[in-house]
C-alpha cells in the first residue's frame, strides 16, 4: 500500500488554478469597498460647491460651524474664513450643497443673521445661543452657477423674490425715518422703506420703498405718500384735531399713501414720489404736478409777478384747476414802444373745468376757454392768502372788462387777457409812503417853526408892542380927558353964551378971521396925519393897515374936532378893530414902534388941538349949529348899542387874547387896555344913559 | 517566543492522516466528510481558509478607512453641531487634559484594532511561509487577538450608549456619525477575519 503512494494524486487533484480556488468570500471585502467608496462618493457630492462671499464685516463667522440657510434650511456651511489679497475685506468661503449651488444667481444676497434688537423687534435670537448664520435669499436660476458674492451688511428689507413694486421717496427731511419703516394704505402696512439716503447732487433724502403684491396695484401717479409718524396736533377752522398714530409709530415712524385724485398713470419700477409732511399737504399738493392731458395757456402780466412761481396754484373761484408752469419776460410791441412783459404758462386741468374726466380734446377746451373770455373772463394775480405773498393766477369774470378773445396763437399756447390786479401793493405802499415820510422838509419846517417861535418872542417882547396898549390907552385917556374936559362939561353954558351971542359970534369969526384958523388947525392935523401916512408908508406889509388906521385917526381927528360923539364911538371902536386886527395880522411886527410914534404924533395933534383953542372956538362954532342938539340926540341913541358891540369886541379880544397866553406881558397890558376900553365904554353908555335921561342935558347943563 | 518547544518537531494530525474536528475535537480518519459525534462538517486544514482571513481582513481595513475620516460623534449642544472623528475626539480629550481617557480612546480605537490587522495579517503570512514565525509564537499570538477582539468593541457600545442616552433634542444630543457602523464593521469583520483563522494551520507544517 506504501508503495503505490495514492495521496500524490489527491495532493495533485488539490492544486487547481488561483480563480478556481478563489473563495466567495473575497466578496466581502468587496463589497466593503464598494460601500466606503459609496459613501465616500457620497459624502463628496454632498459636500457642495465652495462659493466666495464677501463680507466687510463677519464677526461671529467660523469656518466649519456657521451655516448657510435658505429659507431657514441649511444648504451649506462655512469652510474658511479669510482676507481678501489688500486685508480690506473678509471672504467667506461657503460650501453649498450642489444643487442649490447651481441655481444661485450673480445677485444673490448674502447676510450674516445676529441677534438684533430694533424698533421693528428683536431678531436672529436663536443666534445668540447657536451662534450666527449666514441668510441667503435668492431667485433661483438654474444653471447660474455664480461663484463669488457680495455679502450685505445686514438683512434686506426686501427679500428677492418677493412680488411687488419698489419705488423711490424723496423727501427733505429724514428725521422720523428708520430703515424699514412701515407703509400704511388706511392702516393696513403693505410696504416697508429701505435705509434713507442723503442726496448729494439735489437737496434731500431719498430711499427706496417696497410696496408688496397686491397692494402695489394701488399705486398710480395720482398717489401721494405722507409721514404719519407719531402723532399731529393741528389747529384749524374745524377745531383742534390730535391724532396719534401706534405706538409702533412713534418709535419708527411710518407713511401713508392714498391715491388723491383720479385717473393716475401706472406707476413703473423705481418712480419718484414725493413724501409730504402732513396728510393736507399732501392732498394739496395734488395739482403741482404737471396734469396728464393738461391743457396750456399763457397769461401776459403787466405786473410784477413777484411771488408767483412755477406750481403756484391757479384758481377759477377759488378751485385749483391748475398750476402755473414756467413764467418768462418777452419784448413785446405795445402802444409805448417795446414793453416788457411778464408771461406766465398756465397748465389747466380740463377734468377741473367740469369738462368730462378724460380725453378730453384741447379743441373742446379751447372752445370753451374762448366763450369764458367773451363772457369775460380774466386772468389776474392775486395773493395766495392773507399772510402770504405768494400770488396764484385768478381765473376772474370780469363784466366790466374791456373786450377781448382768446388769442390763439400759432406756436404758442392760446394767449388768456389779463386784467390788473387788485393787489394791494402793501410793499410798495408801504415803500412810497416812506419815501414820502423821508421827503418831508422836516428839517426845515423845524427851523420855521423855530424860527416863528423867535420871532413871536421877539414881537411878544418888543417894546414898541408893549407900548402900543400904553399908546392906545394914552390915546383913549385923552379922549376921554377930552369929553370930560371942562371946556366939554362946560360946552352946554358955552353953547348957551355961544347961541346967546350967535350972531355976535359969527360977526367975531367974521371978523376974527376963525375959519382961518381952524382951517390952519386943520391943516396941521392933516399934515400931521400925512406924515404918519408917510411913515407907514415905509412899512411894507403893514401899510395898507397902518394906512387905515391911520385914516381912522384922521377920521377920529376930524370927528373929534366936531366933537361928533357917534362918529368918534365909531371911529373908536372901528380903531380898536382895526388893530385888532392889526394885532392878528402877521405883518405887525414892526408895527409897535410905528404905532407908538403914530400914537405919538395923534397925541401931540390932539394936545395941539387942545392948546391951540381949537376946541373952544369949535364948542362957540358948534354952538351955533341949530341942528348940533339934534345930532347928538341921535347919536345918543346909538350909544348903547355901540357900548355892546365894543363890550363884545373886548369879550373877543379878550378871548384872543386869552390865547396868547395868560401869562405874557402883554396879555396883561392888553387885558388893562381892553378894561379900559371897557370902561371907557361904559362911561359912554354911561353918557348915554344920562342924554336919555335928559336929552337937553347936552344943550342945557346938567 | 523562540523557545525550546517551537524547535521541537511536532507531528500534526494532518501529518498522520488524521483529520480533527473544528467543532468538538474529535480526530477522524482522513477523508470522512463529517464528524460523526457533532455532526460538523469536517475539512483538512488548507490554505482556503486562509483566503477567508485574508478577504474579512482586507474588508475589516476597507471600512476601518471610513471609520477614521468620518465623524464618530456628531454632538449638537444649544444648537452648535461639532463632528468628532476618533482621532479627533481623542486629540481633544487630550487637549482639555483628560489624558487617561484620551489614552484609553486612542489605544481602544487606534492601537487595538491596528494591532489586530497587523497580528492578523502577520499571522496569516506566517502560516503561508511569508514570514518566518515559530508555531508556539504563533500560537500565542492568535490567543492574544482573539482574547483582545472581543474589547474592540468598546467605542461602540460608547457610542450606541451616548446616542440612545443623550437625546435633549436642543439642549444636547449626540448621534453617530457614519464612523461609528464603520468601526463596528470593522471590528467584526475583523472578529470574523480571526475567527476564520485555523489554529491547526498554526502547527501544520506542511506548508513550511
Amino acid at each position: 500500500m506504501s508503495d503505490r503512494g495514492p495521496s500524490d494524486l489527491e495532493i495533485e487533484t488539490r492544486t487547481r488554478s488561483a480563480w478556481r480556488n478563489l473563495s466567495w468570500v473575497w466578496l466581502v471585502p468587496l463589497a466593503a469597498l464598494a460601500v466606503t467608496l459609496g459613501v465616500a462618493w457620497k459624502t463628496w457630492a454632498e459636500r457642495g460647491r465652495e462659493v466666495e462671499i464677501v463680507f466687510k464685516n463677519a464677526s461671529g463667522v467660523i469656518a466649519d460651524e456657521t451655516t448657510v440657510r435658505y429659507r431657514d434650511v441649511v444648504i451649506g456651511s462655512v469652510a474658511d474664513v479669510g482676507f481678501v489679497a489688500d486685508l480690506s475685506s473678509i471672504v467667506v468661503t461657503v460650501r453649498i450643497d450642489r444643487a442649490i449651488a447651481d441655481s444661485l444667481p450673480e445677485d444673490a444676497q448674502f447676510w450674516v443673521v445676529r441677534p438684533e434688537v430694533s424698533t421693528q423687534g428683536v431678531t436672529g435670537l436663536t443666534t445668540v445661543l447657536s451662534g450666527v448664520y449666514i441668510e441667503t435669499a435668492f431667485e433661483p436660476s438654474p444653471g447660474a452657477q455664480a461663484n463669488r458674492f457680495e455679502g450685505l451688511q445686514q438683512a434686506p428689507l426686501v427679500a428677492p423674490g418677493t412680488q411687488g413694486t419698489t419705488i423711490t421717496l424723496r423727501t427733505d427731511d429724514a428725521a422720523q425715518l428708520t430703515a424699514g419703516a412701515p407703509i400704511f394704505h388706511k392702516g393696513i402696512e403693505v410696504g416697508r422703506i429701505e435705509e434713507p439716503e442723503l442726496l448729494f447732487t439735489r437737496d434731500g433724502v431719498v430711499f427706496d420703498a417696497f410696496i408688496e403684491e397686491p397692494y402695489d396695484e394701488l399705486l398710480n401717479s395720482a398717489t401721494r405718500f405722507w409721514l404719519t409718524s407719531g402723532f399731529s396736533l393741528s389747529l384749524g377752522t374745524g377745531g383742534l384735531d390730535l391724532s396719534v398714530g401706534s405706538l409702533a409709530n412713534l418709535v419708527r415712524g411710518g407713511m401713508s399713501f392714498d391715491t388723491v385724485f383720479s385717473g393716475g398713470a401706472p406707476v413703473s419700477e423705481g418712480q419718484v414720489f414725493e413724501l409730504y409732511e402732513s396728510e393736507d399737504a399732501a392732498r394739496s399738493s395734488a395739482f403741482s404736478d404737471p396734469f396728464e392731458n393738461a391743457v396750456e395757456l399763457v397769461v401776459e402780466f403787466k405786473d410784477s409777478v413777484s411771488g408767483l412761481s412755477a406750481g403756484s396754484p391757479v384758481n377759477l373761484r377759488g378751485v385749483r384747476i391748475g398750476s402755473v408752469g414756467a413764467i418768462n419776460a418777452i419784448v413785446r410791441e405795445g402802444e409805448n414802444g417795446r414793453e416788457v412783459r411778464l408771461r406766465a404758462t398756465l397748465s389747466i386741468d380740463p377734468s377741473r373745468l367740469g369738462l368730462g374726466d378724460d380725453n378730453v380734446d384741447e379743441d373742446t377746451v379751447v372752445d370753451f376757454l374762448s366763450e369764458a373770455v367773451r363772457e369775460g373772463l380774466r386772468a389776474r394775480l392775486g395773493f395766495q392768502s392773507l399772510f402770504s405773498q405768494a400770488l396764484v393766477v385768478e381765473l376772474v369774470r370780469v363784466p366790466e372788462a374791456e373786450p377781448a378773445a382768446l388769442v390763439l396763437l400759432p406756436d404758442t399756447p392760446p394767449l388768456l387777457p389779463s386784467v390788473d390786479s387788485e393787489l394791494p401793493n402793501l410793499g410798495a405802499t408801504a415803500e412810497g409812503l416812506l419815501a414820502r415820510i423821508d421827503n418831508l422838509p422836516v428839517e426845515e419846517v423845524l427851523d420855521q417853526a423855530i424860527a416863528t417861535m423867535a420871532a413871536i418872542e421877539t414881537f411878544a417882547a418888543d417894546e414898541g408892542l408893549r407900548d402900543a396898549p400904553d399908546a392906545l390907552v394914552s390915546l383913549l385917556d385923552d379922549a376921554r380927558g377930552l369929553v370930560g374936559s371942562e371946556d366939554i362939561q362946560s360946552l352946554p353954558a358955552e353953547i348957551n353964551a355961544a347961541v346967546s351971542d350967535l350972531r355976535s359970534v359969527i360977526a367975531t369969526m367974521e371978523q376974527a378971521g376963525a375959519v382961518e384958523q381952524i382951517l390952519s388947525a386943520f391943516n396941521s392935523v392933516d399934515s400931521a396925519a400925512n406924515s404918519v401916512t408917510d411913515f407907514a408908508g415905509d412899512i411894507s406889509g403893514a401899510a395898507a393897515e397902518v394906512e387905515e388906521l391911520i385914516r381912522r385917526l384922521q377920521a377920529l381927528t376930524d370927528k373929534a374936532n366936531e366933537l361928533e360923539l357917534n362918529e368918534f364911538v365909531n371911529s373908536a371902536r372901528q380903531l380898536v378893530e382895526s388893530a385888532d386886527r392889526l394885532i392878528d395880522s402877521d405883518d405887525t411886527r414892526a408895527l409897535p414902534a410905528s404905532l407908538s410914534a403914530a400914537l405919538d404924533e395923534a397925541r401931540l395933534a390932539l394936545e395941539e388941538l387942545r392948546e391951540g383953542g381949537a376946541v373952544e372956538n369949535l364948542n362957540s362954532t358948534l354952538a351955533s349949529a341949530d341942528d348940533a342938539a339934534q345930532a347928538i340926540e341921535d347919536a345918543a341913541g346909538l350909544l348903547p348899542d355901540i357900548a355892546n358891540r365894543i363890550d363884545i369886541l373886548v369879550n373877543e379880544t379878550r378871548s384872543v387874547i386869552a390865547s396868547y397866553g395868560t401869562t405874557s406881558t402883554f396879555n396883561r397890558e392888553t387885558l388893562n387896555s381892553l378894561r379900559e376900553i371897557q370902561n371907557a365904554a361904559e362911561s359912554l353908555s354911561k353918557l348915554a344913559r344920562a342924554l336919555e335921561r335928559n336929552p337937553n342935558s347936552i344943550l342945557f347943563g346938567r | 517566543m523562540e523557545d525550546t518547544r517551537s524547535q521541537t518537531p511536532v507531528l500534526t494530525a494532518h501529518e498522520a492522516g488524521l483529520v480533527g474536528c473544528t467543532s468538538c475535537g474529535k480526530v477522524h480518519p482522513g477523508g470522512t466528510a463529517r464528524c460523526v459525534r457533532c455532526g460538523a462538517a469536517l475539512e483538512a486544514p488548507d490554505g482556503k481558509s486562509l483566503q477567508k482571513v485574508w478577504a474579512w481582513l482586507i474588508a475589516g481595513l476597507v471600512v476601518y478607512v471610513p471609520a477614521n475620516v468620518y465623524p464618530m460623534l456628531r454632538t449638537t449642544t444649544l444648537g452648535q453641531t461639532t463632528d468628532n472623528t476618533i482621532v479627533g475626539g481623542a486629540l481633544d480629550l487630550a487637549r482639555h487634559g483628560d489624558y487617561g481617557v484620551a489614552f484609553v480612546v486612542f489605544f481602544a480605537s487606534i492601537v487595538i484594532p491596528i494591532g489586530k490587522f497587523a497580528a492578523i495579517a502577520y499571522l496569516a503570512l506566517a502560516v503561508s511561509r511569508r514570514v518566518r514565525m515559530g508555531p508556539h509564537a504563533r500560537h500565542i499570538t492568535f490567543v492574544i487577538v482573539e482574547f483582545i477582539g472581543r474589547w474592540s468593541m468598546i467605542d461602540v457600545f460608547v457610542v450606541a450608549i451616548l446616542s440612545s442616552l443623550i437625546t435633549l433634542d436642543f439642549a444636547a444630543t449626540i448621534r453617530p456619525g457614519i464612523a461609528a457602523i464603520s468601526f463596528a464593521l470593522s471590528v467584526a469583520f475583523t472578529m470574523i477575519s480571526a475567527l476564520s483563522f485555523d489554529p491547526r494551520l498554526i502547527w501544520d507544517t506542511k506548508y513550511r
